[in-house]
């Protein structure tokens, strides 16, 4: 396995976004580093700026203001890059469908490589997508290049 | 005001995860902040129009969404207005049990916040310790409702959910452990020079202004003002429940600190009194689909303030307009007040010091007018700048 | 009920013929209807001589030919005021109160976004909530305004 990819996929450094939620995913995602859960141990880090980050966490349904700055900070990120959809906005908006101001799942906007489903998912289910996340970097061939 | 050149720097969210981006525009003088503008809407779905699409049923999940902090005070403030429409009550033992959801979710709420602001002024320590403890609180949600967020207990008649009378020892099992933890972290807020260097003096809000500008929950008691929807309008059971509404005339950051603090231990005291004496009986009624003609204000006390929905039927099944003013947003000409004339580096806590849903705020924009200077920056962005002092 | 109606009575004799009805549908609860020139007097009345100091928000509602606004005032926190005034919808300006009452400045730019009432006097009625390209003269929360058509026009960006 090449160095490149074994230092990545021992520790993800995931950046957050919110594009408009509820903020329930959002506190169930700070939870999961908290004491009990403690995100950390796997080696994984919220990152403060795209330019550092691996995977690129995203709550909310996308709203039409934040579309913009979504794709602003997805293109900030260097290659590979990863998206996770956190929340069943993130995945299909479903929870606000009919609401004029969003625009709908994250896969409407940015290639995702993992859903978590969940309204909100619990702190254990994000640790799993992460980890199903993890497999499925290692498994891949070559770089993953974002659309 | 003229464009000198702009500045713009690139985005970057802060640690932890809590961005609801939105955006204020900041005219500085050097470190002064000369004006504040508010112009929030990265968070606007469009959520009203949306109740006039779905069924009364329906809406109660959409009210649910609007706040993933406060989802019980918007439930409870809804099912209470499309029961005032009905002309239906809830069954007493239901009142009691909204009771305490409520002040379930007030704890987590505030437990919540003192983590954030913890967090905000580089207390981290006493963030993982809260949020740790705070667990406890999610761990009842769950028992109760089978979720940690969006219990969904209420609906239009009562709740669909009853706290067995084997629960309630688990409860106040829970209550104790919380209580000698927040009654801890209470003697923290109050000595750690840490926590009173950052938030004595800082935020100031004067009786007047605050009045004045109809700021609302804890950031109006902390000037001393002594309003609480749950006495002055009591809804549910508070009426039969004695508490005591919790005023400090600091008005300052600490001032709302020790409000929020007290008040989840006035919480536990409520929690501990509704279990006591909830009266037997039936926990929902039933309620018909089409909801007649009608008009109603309805209004909580959310964690963070005065909740107020306004309901207009129209003898169908779906409402004809539905409003909703959350309590962030009460606030905010109170917080640019707090704002004028203070330290740019003042910014990130006070503006966390009114508890906003959830960090309403990443996002500001900065116009220094004598320099002819504009950029932007993030809350970490600015964090990190002013992190020596 | 006492101190409900005693507002009542109050109102009536301060405001006449302005005030077009008024209810108590339940204690902590007055509805009044005024007409439309009456709102900088009524408001005045209310805030200063009857102390309705807090006002929790302002609604605003599509009635067809006309917008309604709502200022929902509290007395003490306790007593819930809603008056309520229909302004025209082919030319919805009315007097801003955010010199009598600082904080409805946001309310009014609410308003303002969503249905287009204009408030005369308002230190600034740019967007409050909605996005930067959001199409002009487009106000959401009219009954015109189906969600298929918003997002339509709103799906090109």
């Amino acid at each position: 396995m090449n160095l490149f990819k074994w230092a990545r996929t021992k520790s993800p450094w995931i950046i957050h976004f919110n594009t408009g939620g509820c903020n329930g995913c959002d506190i169930e995602l700070v939870a999961a580093l908290t004491p009990r859960f403690d995100l950390e141990r796997f080696g994984i880090l919220l990152e403060g700026s795209p330019r550092h980050a691996d995977v690129l966490a995203v709550t909310g349904p996308v709203t039409l203001q934040v579309k913009d700055r979504l794709v602003r900070v997805y293109e900030q990120m260097p290659e590979p890059k990863h998206v996770m959809a956190i929340g069943t906005c993130a995945i299909s908006g479903a929870p606000f469908k009919d609401c004029y101001n969003v625009h709908g799942g994250i896969d409407t906007v940015l290639p995702v490589d993992a859903y978590v489903p969940g309204c909100p998912p619990k702190p254990e289910a994000i640790i799993d997508g992460i980890a199903k996340l993890i497999q499925k970097i290692k498994g891949s061939k070559g770089h993953g290049k974002g659309k | 005001m003229s464009h000198g050149s702009i500045i713009k720097v690139p985005f970057g969210p802060q640690h932890p995860a809590l961005k609801e981006p939105e955006n204020f525009l900041f005219e500085v003088d050097g470190e002064i902040v000369v004006d504040v503008k508010p112009r929030l809407g990265y968070n606007h779905r469009g959520i009203e129009k949306a109740f006039e699409l779905r069924t009364y049923i329906q809406n109660i999940y959409l009210a649910e969404r609007i706040c993933g902090i406060c989802s019980d005070a918007h439930t409870t403030c809804y099912t209470q207005a499309i029961e005032e429409l009905l002309n239906v009550e809830a069954p007493p033992r239901a009142r009691y049990i909204r009771v305490i959801i409520a002040e379930l979710e007030r704890i987590h709420s505030h437990a919540l916040w003192v983590g954030i602001a913890a967090h905000e002024i580089g207390f981290d320590t006493l963030f993982m310790y809260v949020w740790r403890d705070r667990e406890r609180v999610l761990d009842l949600f769950e028992m109760i409702s089978g979720n940690r967020i969006h219990y969904a207990m209420n609906t239009i008649g009562g709740v669909r959910r009853d706290i067995h009378a084997a629960m309630v020892p688990k409860i106040i099992k829970g209550l104790d452990f919380l209580e000698e933890r927040l009654k801890y972290y209470l003697r923290i807020v109050q000595t750690e020079q840490t926590i009173l260097k950052r938030t004595v003096g800082v935020g100031i809000l004067k009786p007047k202004d605050a009045v004045n500008l109809c700021a609302v929950g804890p950031t109006l008691r902390a000037s001393g003002i002594k309003n609480d929807v749950r006495s002055d309008d009591p809804y549910a059971a508070y009426d039969e429940i004695p508490f005591n509404v919790i005023t400090h005339s600091g008005c300052d950051i600490l001032s709302r600190t020790l409000v929020r603090c007290e008040e989840m231990l006035e919480s536990i005291k409520i929690i501990r009194y509704a279990s006591d004496s909830m009266p037997e009986g039936i926990i929902r009624v039933q309620v018909p689909k089409k909801v007649p003609q009608g008009q109603v204000v309805s209004r909580v006390e959310a964690p963070r303030g005065e909740l107020i929905h306004y309901a207009k039927s129209n003898g169908t099944t779906k409402p004809e307009r539905y409003k909703v003013r959350s309590p962030t947003l009460g606030n905010i000409p109170a917080l640019c007040k707090m704002l004028l004339g203070g330290y740019v580096a003042d910014i990130p806590i006070v503006l966390a010091g009114i508890d906003p849903c959830f960090a309403c705020m990443d996002r500001m924009a900065f116009v220094d007018t004598k320099k002819n200077k504009k950029w932007v920056w993030t809350m970490q962005q600015l964090r990190r700048k002013y992190a020596k002092e | 009920m006492e101190k409900e109606n005693e507002i009542v009575e109050k109102l009536k004799d301060f405001l006449k013929e302005n005030l077009v009805n008024v209810t108590i549908p339940k204690k902590r609860r007055i509805l009044v209807y005024i007409k439309k020139d009456a709102l900088e007097e009524a408001m005045e009345y209310l805030v200063k001589d009857l102390k309705f100091k807090h006002l929790s928000t302002i609604t605003g509602v599509d009635l067809g030919e006309e917008i309604e606004v709502i200022y929902h005032l509290s007395y003490k926190g306790s007593i819930m005021l809603s008056a309520r005034l229909a302004v025209s919808k082919k030319n919805p300006n009315i007097p801003t109160i955010t010199d009598l009452i600082p904080g409805a400045i946001l309310y009014e730019r609410e308003i303002h976004d969503l249905l287009g009432v204009k408030f005369e006097g308002h230190p600034d009625l740019s967007p409050l909530i909605l996005p930067e390209k959001w199409p002009k003269g487009v106000y959401p929360l009219r009954k015109e305004y189906q969600l298929k058509h918003l997002k339509e026009m709103t799906s090109e960006k």
